[in-house]
């Protein structure tokens, strides 16, 4: 007597492998980064981001979630920004908001130097009643 | 006894579900709700900063309005600023200039500044249509013999 998979479970096999490779696709994944975000009124989604650029709450620098040293930064998106025209530069950048101008401002000027598209991420803040 | 023989029929049609499922499907529903919870797209404020230049042109940035953040005050063109009205301060200063040039911001930070501060102020001066230009305090090292 043949045994036979049951066509059943094709399906969440299915949905299981999508889910799957959704997570992978993520490849910028810095969720593990502990960082608190300023918030602002006017925040817009993010789409298509290239690089994400992180300052921690204990002040070190991330690029895509590996740390690296501040004078590599602006080196390191050069080559990941390559020639991508502009619109498609987008540089996620997340700093906590205790942060001070002493470390956030060199980050600034490391993807101004590599041509990026600066993005600031931010929490929406709550309108007062 | 026509009644009886009707209610017979509809037992048999109620099927009971397989329990054995019961799990699978509250497996997928938690790894639907966390992908769903971890792919939430970021948000954020786009900011432009035009590319440093070595060469300092002295003659434009006197021309330039310039901001001064610290923790405890905000300084715009020499005159102390409270922090809320920065944008109506720069939107008169601003009033006039439609060079994309002349609505240049230079914006000089305390070192000791928080992001907070610093994304309250910025973002004021782009609503009141400056273009925010960084000017940094370059380190100078000493070598003691």
């Amino acid at each position: 007597m043949e045994a036979s998979i049951p066509s059943v479970a094709m399906g969440d096999i299915a949905f299981l492998l999508l889910i799957f490779f959704v997570i992978l696709a993520r490849a910028q994944d810095d969720s593990h980064l502990r960082w608190e975000p300023a918030s602002s009124e006017n925040v817009v989604n993010v789409a298509n981001p290239l690089a994400s650029v992180v300052i921690d709450a204990d002040g070190k620098y991330f690029l895509n979630g590996a740390q690296i040293e501040i004078g590599e930064l602006a080196g390191r998106l050069t080559t990941i920004l390559g020639n991508n025209p502009a619109g498609r530069r987008t540089v996620m950048f997340k700093v906590d908001k205790d942060s001070t101008a002493d470390l956030f401002e060199p980050a600034i000027e490391a993807i101004s130097q590599a041509g990026g598209e600066l993005v600031h991420i931010l929490e929406p803040e709550k309108k007062k009643k | 006894m026509r009644q009886s023989k009707l209610n017979l029929r509809r037992r048999s049609l109620l099927v009971e579900a397989p329990s054995s499922a019961a799990t699978d499907i509250a497996f997928i529903l938690i790894i639907f709700f966390l992908v769903c919870a971890s792919v939430q797209p970021d948000t954020g404020r786009s900011q432009i900063i035009p590319r440093s230049e070595e060469e300092e042109q002295k003659s434009k940035q006197s021309q330039n309005i310039e901001v001064s953040i610290s923790p405890g005050a905000v300084v715009v063109n020499g005159t102390v600023v409270d922090a809320s009205e920065v944008r109506a301060k720069l939107k008169t200063l601003l009033a006039g200039r439609q060079n994309e040039a002349d609505r240049v911001v230079v914006v000089q930070s305390a070192r000791s500044t928080p992001y907070l501060r610093w994304i309250a102020v910025t973002e004021q001066i782009e609503e009141a249509g400056g273009t925010v230009t960084l000017k940094l305090e370059k380190q100078k090292e000493v070598v003691i013999d």
